[in-house]
């Protein structure tokens, strides 16, 4: 009863998590719309002279070993993530929506059972893997980075396409739009999809979160954004050599990145509470 | 050999059940009802020191010699499910779901002593008092494997297993299908060294209980011998809600009370009941109390 | 339940055949012939032929797939083209490495995540529960990368406690085989004991709410007895589910982490065989690693069913 109440009252009502959620992923998409027109300085301009410029005199937070501007690499690696972020869960959620409401709306057809053990197998080749894989038939970069970790995050989708679409499929009002007879793909476009959506606005959030963390991985290991594009998990693998004398190089790409992931997190964790309480019954997948 | 008094029940400023009294004696059964957010689960729980986190109890209740309100969980622990023992709403999710029925029968005299094979022997004996088909099958079975009616009956063995002195039963019977019911109301009339009966259902309480204390908005309103209350109700309140039940005589008037309860911290000042009674009058903003020997009430115009 | 274990295994054993077909058709759609990569671009057409023959790449695709498939089931992973080495042992050299740092991850992520989580439950309305959700929000956000060059900078560079990189084994020196793993554990287990406790404290807090808790309570359990005896085992039910996603997270995690201390692990040897263009080391790594996730998944499918009656 107690329990009740207050979800009720927490429905619709912003809390701080989303307000700090929505705030971070502001920050992100605004330096990376920005990095369009202005940065500092070219964040690609080698300068030997420059070269582990300290902060100051118009280079805020330095300059890294080729004496490329700190900043200004950061606010275009900012594009870089969010690229990266926006086509991967792009992928994902066009291949495992459709997928994971077919799998729902005939939960004892054979085609359920197909695609949720594709689903099962496709989980088995993580981001990474898929990437290295990719990478060595057609050259990494960013294309085949985006391409595994939308493959790889299709799964997450799916499931919770699934298990949201289970739940709609017995209300009222599926039952009597069936009973009209209704045919399944307008029942999949108007009634279930308008249901979920919430759900997977929710999962969207959390995937970008890890596609985030992914995309810097690999270009951490050399098999994302080649150069010179900028981009923070390569900024990271730069700095690390340097971590004994000029340990800030390693500091900003790691903020830079934690608060992108972060403000995801947040923003995800905070849309479910604020859109729908219930939703608490499905997890976002990680 | 129960005895409560100025029970109030609080969460947050708000008082959910305010200055409730009453006694309970050995072998009694008495009947608690109310419609739902009158405050009597809550009364109940406050008893058992069950309260959900940020609601509180004050107030003065006594099992014979033990305070049971305002006392440190420590001290009440050892009372529970040994004196003063409870059943609840829900049989369907009241039972651990991954522990055999016969293990969460012995726990509870375990825990309170008794040695492992004692109660083992012993739950097979409660497990046939409760009229539970192959007890020892049962023992062995977990929870999903019972039917609801089943469970509740395995509930109302495990309350019964330390012989307490006092059996609380919060609306036992209402998640229960008719049939089951009325078996499991019969059982818990036949086994129940005295009983503490909520519920809603003004019949149940009739075929259960020889006392009854009616509650609204957190106060009784009304208390007595079943007989009198159920054909002579002086408070408006037990009055509409009888004639709501059709359990009077065809004829009279005022089949349902007018408006609903309101939500709690939202009932008038004074009396009560006074923004949905018929009969209410400016004397009624000034609080009545609960007055009467045997048969009280709390009203300024008592039905005749 | 035996009915259930055999199903399973059935599946198990079909999605690890299935994997392979994949893992061996995508690596056949690779541009460049290994026995031409192997001779370079002087070689003449004959000495390609002939190396080709060799390799045994001449002959159809299903051919080598059976042969190299077939190889697998008796722990053959076949012969480097490059290194001319077989490529089986150094599997398993480096298997039992990243092994050990995976499951030493896991070690540490449940160390603090089991009491933290239960502990952010029973007390979420304290401000330390809440200090400890918050810390375990921003544990997510870091990647084990990252972590481990924070880790690097603050006890190898700054404390100078401990090794930057580098793995002794454990055979050369058991206190420096410790210390060189400390870190990579570390890496791994802050970030992954952070995912997991959040999810700890939610299974906690759902099963703090259940009907069956207050039954304990109501039978004079104190609450915090009520929990250890009835909750603890429910909540694990899900925290096992999310386990083994995480032990699979880990496994990829760990590529990671060895790159960044200097491990030599199946990652080290993965990226290694990328690097040299070593096609059938890379197959071999990759089958490997997704063989491992499908047998966690496996794994916690069936302690699933063990831990709940219900599935029985």
């Amino acid at each position: 009863m107690s329990r009740r109440t207050s979800a009720k009252a927490n429905r619709g009502r912003m809390n701080a998590g989303l307000l700090a959620g929505g705030a971070l992923v502001a920050l992100v998409v605004l330096t990376a719309l920005v990095s369009f027109f202005w940065t500092p300085h070219d964040p690609t301009l080698v300068d030997a002279a420059g070269k582990l410029r300290e902060p100051g005199g118009g280079y805020l937070l330095g300059a890294d070993k080729f004496g490329r501007d700190t900043f200004s690499q950061l606010m275009v690696g900012a594009r870089t993530t969010l690229y990266v972020g926006v086509v991967a869960v792009g992928i994902a959620a066009a291949l495992g929506v459709p997928l994971g409401m077919a799998a729902g709306m005939t939960p004892r057809g054979w085609l359920s059972e197909l695609i949720m053990r594709v689903n099962d197998l496709v989980f088995a080749f993580p981001a990474l893997l898929l990437a290295v894989m990719l990478g060595a038939v057609y050259g990494a970069g960013t294309l085949t980075a985006m391409i595994a970790i939308g493959v790889a995050t299709v799964p997450a989708f799916a499931r919770v396409a699934r298990a949201a679409t289970l739940q709609v499929m017995v209300t009222d009002y599926i039952l009597a739009a069936r009973a009209a007879g209704r045919r399944r793909g307008a029942i999949a476009l108007r009634h279930v999809l308008p249901n979920i959506g919430s759900m997977l606005i929710v999962q969207a959030s959390v995937s970008f979160a890890i596609a985030i963390l992914a995309e810097a991985a690999l270009s951490f290991l050399g098999f994302g954004t080649r150069p010179p594009t900028p981009s923070w998990g390569r900024m990271l693998q730069e700095s690390q050599e340097l971590l004994f004398s000029t340990p800030r190089l390693a500091l900003w790409p790691g903020i830079a990145i934690a608060l992108a992931v972060l403000g995801f997190n947040l923003l995800g964790d905070g849309l479910r509470d604020f859109l729908d309480p219930k939703l608490r019954r499905i997890r976002a997948e990680r | 050999m129960l005895s409560v008094e100025g029970l109030t029940v609080r969460a947050d400023a708000t008082d959910l059940v305010h200055d409730v009294s009453f006694a309970i004696a050995p072998g009694e059964r008495v009947g608690l009802i109310g419609e739902s957010g009158s405050g009597k689960s809550l009364t109940a729980l406050s008893l058992m020191g069950l309260l959900p986190e940020g609601v509180t109890a004050a107030g003065r209740a006594r099992l014979g010699e033990r305070d049971l309100v305002g006392v440190p969980e420590s001290r009440i622990k050892g009372l529970r499910g040994d004196e003063l023992s409870m059943v609840f709403q829900e049989p369907m999710t009241a039972l651990n779901p991954l522990m055999r029925i016969g293990a969460q029968v012995t726990e509870v005299m375990t825990l309170h002593g008794r040695s492992r094979q004692e109660a083992r022997a012993r739950s097979a004996e409660l497990l046939e008092r409760v009229r539970l088909p192959e007890p020892a099958q049962i023992a062995r079975a977990y929870p999903h494997q019972l039917s609801g009616g089943q469970r509740q009956r395995v509930m109302l063995a495990i309350a019964l297993a330390n012989e307490p002195r006092l059996l609380i039963c919060d609306e036992p019977t209402t998640a229960l299908d008719v049939t089951v019911q009325k078996q499991m109301l019969e059982l818990i009339a036949e086994v129940a060294p005295a009983l503490l009966f909520i519920t809603h259902d003004l019949a149940v309480v009739a075929s259960v209980c020889e006392r009854v204390l009616v509650m609204y908005g957190g106060r009784v309103v009304e208390s007595g011998p079943i007989r009198e209350v159920f054909t002579r109700p002086r408070h408006r309140y037990t009055q509409g809600l009888l004639a709501a039940s059709k359990l009077t005589p065809r004829g009279t008037r005022l089949p349902v009370i007018e408006g609903g309860v309101p939500a709690a911290g939202r009932f008038p000042g004074g009396c009560v009941f006074r923004n949905r009674c018929p009969h209410a009058t400016p004397e009624c903003e000034t609080p009545p109390a609960l007055t009467g020997d045997g048969h009280a009430f709390a009203c300024w115009h008592p039905a005749d | 339940m035996i009915l259930y274990l055999l199903k399973r295994l059935a599946v198990l054993l079909a999605s690890t055949a299935v994997a392979a077909v994949a893992v061996f058709a995508f690596m056949a759609v690779l541009p460049g012939d290994p026995a031409e990569i192997a001779l370079g671009v002087n070689a003449t057409p004959d000495a390609v032929a002939e190396l080709r023959k060799q390799f045994g790449t001449d002959r159809p695709a299903v051919a080598q797939f059976l042969d190299w498939a077939g190889g697998l089931l008796q722990g053959d992973f076949g012969t480097s083209y490059v290194t001319s080495s077989p490529i089986g042992p150094q599997i398993g050299d480096r298997l039992g490495v990243t092994l050990v740092l995976v499951l030493g991850g896991m070690v540490v992520a449940l160390v603090l995540a089991v009491p933290l989580g239960t502990f952010a439950a029973v007390r979420h309305r304290d401000p330390l529960g809440a200090a400890i959700s918050a810390a375990s929000q921003l544990g997510i956000a870091i990647p084990a990368f990252l972590a481990g060059i924070l880790l690097v900078f603050v006890f190898a560079v700054q404390a100078q406690a401990l090794p930057s990189g580098g793995y002794v084994p454990i055979a050369e020196s058991p206190g420096e085989w410790l210390r060189s793993l400390l870190l990579p554990w570390l890496s791994l287990g802050l970030v992954q004991g952070a995912v997991l406790t959040r999810y700890v404290r939610s299974a906690v807090l759902d099963v703090m709410r259940e009907d069956y808790l207050r039954t304990a309570r109501a039978k004079g359990r104190g609450s915090t007895g009520a929990l250890w005896r009835h909750g603890l085992r429910n909540a694990s039910i899900p925290v096992v589910t999310v386990l083994g996603l995480q032990l699979a997270t880990l496994l990829i995690g760990a590529v990671v982490v060895e790159r960044v201390f200097v491990i030599p692990g199946l990652g080290d040897l993965l990226l290694n065989g990328v690097a040299g263009r070593d096609l059938l080391l890379v197959q071999g790594v990759v089958m490997v690693l997704v063989a491992a996730v499908l047998l966690i998944n496996f794994v916690v499918d069936v302690t699933y069913h063990l831990l709940d009656p219900r599935l029985r």
